[in-house]
């Protein structure tokens, strides 16, 4: 390695946030590695793009929380945001509707509820907590409304078998270059995403509002509108999610997306986003998603029931956090 | 009656770089009013905290009624009866008066807190100071008039014999004085000894009894009130050689760039009208409180304005926002740089980016070649001790941060540089590079203002000082006018505020 590739990785090690996130890639492939060694198929390529598509929602919901997060705030609504836009656009599928038209009505109406939480915890400066609670019960009931408290039938019913499994291959079952395309469309969100926390204005913005909301606004940041650009990234996140479901099941869920707001905390929180604002990247985001999938799908590899694999990722999400704070105090 | 309960000699006390107390001596008797007074920084605090036992490491001797004090600490100490009734108010504002009196100290009943007794308890001292105020009653409904009450009835409560009083009616209205003052002559004369620490000289008058003087951490003297005129106090608290070198550069006074006319925001901020021309520093002095960084913050946008207008260039601007103010060429360093200044946990090349992205890129997106080239050139400019400008910023030094925040400021082709306490906290190799740059702006032709509690800085940088004092402008003078005792007048000149002459007791 000659001196200016030397600089430039220290440059690149000295990123902040990519200890973290590259503490998480390092277990990702020592998880990937030990599951397996006990169980060879584990490293089977349909295995491997299983794990893709698995991985994908939890991606794309980490960068919805990521996004709040590194504000210092908190998205409860997330999982209600990801319903809303799985019942709205099989909905209306169902009646008939262009899939193109569906899946866009239901994109304006995640749009305005991540519009309200962004509103009511920047403007109104409600606590985020309080105020995505409300936004999460109202989208929730919202879904439950939707088709009339029921979930609903098969999207195929409405715009037919042709238009229905093209949708379906388009969101969960198709593939390109031999990987599902659910993975490429996280992927891409992901990486746009990843522009513009990294190289955008408003990427600065969002981190030195999380940083010290003070000393950002005397720089003359606009605070509110920061926080609301970031509950509507996280609506848009869902968005893509909700319709991921809607494909997958070939149908609208109501209870869709529960919990998927504690996901994206976990998601965040494993690859070293801090729910307290100013730190992480969303490459953490993306290290913290792949890890956990990993973990579950090892653990499912080897016969592991979900009660197992819950308790070990609440060790995980503890233990990385504790691992952050006790290297934090070291300095 | 009138015997000596506290006495400390020969206090010294240091703090890393800063001689804070330089053999000190300080005398309390029972029954009187000891007024404690000195500029900004002359040590006052420092020594009182000693006394509370705040403060543990120091040399010299604490005699509290006689017996030598060792090894105080704050729970000590308020058993010897010494008790803080603070400026800014230590209270639950959510508990009631009777619980705050007996915070820490509950009393027990058979199986929970007695809450009854606690009340009747506050109620008896209450009455007995003749205050108006219901046990129940949560504290913070109350106004800070009434909160103070409560203070010193909670310092009667554990029997404090030895009160000290900082600033006590800086947020207070004539009224709340007078009803204050009653119930300090009261307290005397049930024998209470009273520190009374207060910038408000002609309030001493209606019941200081002796006076004791500080200045840069050094006694200067102590003597009965009756024997000192106001001229003589002032001219001990400020009687300083002014022995710091001050880089000074003459230029010549262009037009005028900055005007404020009519400013008014909250209680700290009437009716503030000054103008900067090109060519000059303004320095803004004044005692702590008098409503310089308030002024700052409202010009700048920060906090709301009531009335006002701001000229920039001969051009009226808008200002109702930090965004507002940087869009017309106005920037403020703010005066505390952890809270406002910087964000910590970022890098500094994040800090110095932020209020500059439009320099740096386009359409919303960072060009990083130039973001690069910017943060180069400030750590070049400024000096700053760094390896890189990817470190948290909060890792840096105070004198390096301050330059960071100094620094991301100019960048911009700003019309007017706000500083508030530009060299609080920093070393002095730092404060001199701080001063060659705000020397190197005022040669630009930019309008530069700063705030400073510091004198000698005011008047060794400052072509025009501006003098304020609870919340108004009370003087201006050139440098070549200003003297210490001159500025010092003007920044104590307190609007009468018809405190009633009714001490006739």
């Amino acid at each position: 390695m000659n001196r200016k590739e030397q600089t430039a990785l220290k440059k690149f090690l000295s990123i902040r946030g990519m200890g973290a996130a590259l503490t998480a890639f390092a277990g990702l492939i020592i998880i990937y590695i030990v599951f397996g060694i006990i169980n060879p198929s584990v490293f089977s390529g349909q295995n491997i793009i299983n794990l893709l598509r698995s991985m994908s929602k939890y991606l794309l919901v980490g960068v919805a929380q990521s996004y709040v997060m590194i504000t210092g705030n908190v998205d409860l609504s997330i999982g209600s945001v990801v319903a809303v836009s799985a019942m709205i656009s099989a909905t209306l599928m169902t009646k008939g509707m262009t899939p193109v038209l569906a899946c866009l009505i239901a994109l304006v109406c995640c749009l305005a509820l991540g519009v309200i939480s962004g509103v009511l915890v920047g403007k109104f400066k409600l606590p985020p907590f309080i105020a995505t609670l409300g936004t999460m019960f109202v989208g929730r009931g919202i879904s439950y409304m939707v088709n009339g408290n029921r979930n609903t039938d098969a999207l195929a019913t409405g715009i037919g078998k042709e238009a229905a499994d093209r949708f379906s291959n388009i969101f969960y079952y198709g593939k390109t270059f031999g990987v599902y395309n659910t993975f490429w469309l996280a992927l891409i969100v992901f990486l746009i995403f990843f522009f513009i926390m990294s190289k955008t204005f408003t990427g600065r913005h969002i981190y030195a509002v999380g940083s010290n909301v003070d000393a950002a606004r005397l720089s003359g940041v606009d605070v509110v509108k920061t926080t609301i650009k970031v509950y509507v990234v996280s609506s848009v996140c869902c968005w893509i999610v909700g319709l991921i479901l809607c494909a997958q099941a070939g149908m609208g869920n109501m209870e869709a997306g529960n919990m998927y707001e504690m996901y994206g905390v976990a998601s965040g929180v494993i690859g070293g986003v801090s729910p307290l604002g100013g730190a992480g990247i969303l490459l953490g985001t993306f290290a913290g998603a792949g890890l956990w999938q990993t973990l579950e799908n090892g653990l499912n590899m080897i016969g592991a029931q979900v009660g197992m694999q819950r308790i070990v990722i609440g060790v995980i999400v503890v233990g990385a956090v504790l691992l952050s704070e006790l290297r934090a105090h070291k300095k | 009656m009138n015997e000596v309960i506290v006495s400390m000699t020969d206090i010294c006390k240091s703090f890393p770089g800063v001689k804070a107390l330089d053999h000190v001596n300080f005398e309390l008797r029972s029954g009187e009013v000891m007024a404690l007074i000195g500029e900004n920084g002359a040590g006052k605090s420092t020594l009182m905290k000693i006394l509370s036992g705040v403060y543990t490491k120091y040399s010299g001797t604490v005699k509290i009624n006689g017996d030598v004090c060792e090894d105080l600490n704050p729970k000590k100490a308020q058993q010897l009866g010494v008790a803080i009734i603070h400026q800014e108010l230590n209270m639950c504002k959510h508990l009631s008066v009777a619980e705050n009196i007996y915070l820490g100290r509950e009393l027990r009943g058979k199986f929970c807190i007695d809450n009854r007794t606690m009340e009747a308890e506050a109620q008896k001292i209450l009455d007995e100071l003749g205050i108006n105020i219901k046990p129940w009653e949560s504290v913070g409904n109350l106004p800070v008039s009434k909160q103070q009450m409560v203070e010193i009835a909670k310092a009667l409560s554990i029997n404090a014999k030895i009160m000290i009083m900082d600033e006590p009616t800086s947020a207070l209205t004539s009224k709340e004085i007078d009803e204050l003052f009653r119930i300090i002559r009261k307290l005397k004369k049930e024998g209470h000894g009273i520190v009374y620490i207060s910038h408000r000289l002609e309030e001493f008058q209606h019941i200081v009894d002796r006076v004791t003087i500080m200045r840069d951490g050094q006694y200067i003297m102590s003597g009965d009130f009756k024997e000192l005129t106001m001229d003589k106090m002032i001219s001990y608290m400020v009687g300083r050689e002014i022995k710091e070198k001050f880089p000074r550069v003459q230029c010549e006074k262009g037009k005028k760039i900055f005007e404020v006319r009519n400013l008014n925001a909250g209680k700290m901020v009437r009716d503030i009208n000054f103008s900067v021309y090109e060519g000059e520093i303004v320095g803004f002095a004044g005692l702590m409180g008098a409503g310089r960084t308030e002024t700052t913050r409202a010009i700048f946008g920060v906090d709301p304005k009531e009335s006002g207008e701001i000229y920039v260039d001969g051009k009226e601007v808008k200002i109702n926002c930090p965004r507002d103010a940087i869009r017309n060429g106005v920037v403020l360093a703010p005066e505390d740089r952890k809270k406002d200044g910087l964000c910590t946990k970022l890098s500094i090349r994040h800090n110095m980016a932020l209020p500059n992205l439009d320099l740096i890129g386009k359409h919303g997106i960072v060009n990083s070649a130039k973001e690069e080239k910017l943060c180069e050139k400030i750590v070049k400019n400024f000096q700053i001790k760094t390896p890189n400008v990817e470190i948290d910023s909060g890792n840096l030094s105070g004198g390096n941060q301050q330059k960071v925040v100094v620094g991301k400021w100019l960048a911009r082709n700003s019309r007017v540089v706000i500083f508030d306490e530009p060299t609080r906290g920093i070393d002095v190799g730092a404060k001199v590079e701080i001063y060659n740059l705000m020397n190197q702006l005022k040669k630009q032709g930019i309008a530069v203002m700063f705030v400073s509690s510091e004198m000698p800085e005011v008047m060794g940088l400052a072509d025009r000082i501006i003098v304020m004092c609870d919340g108004r402008i009370t003087g201006e003078l050139t440098a070549a006018e200003a003297t210490q005792d001159s500025i010092l007048k003007m920044a104590t000149a307190f609007k009468n505020k018809n405190i009633s002459d009714s001490e006739g007791e």
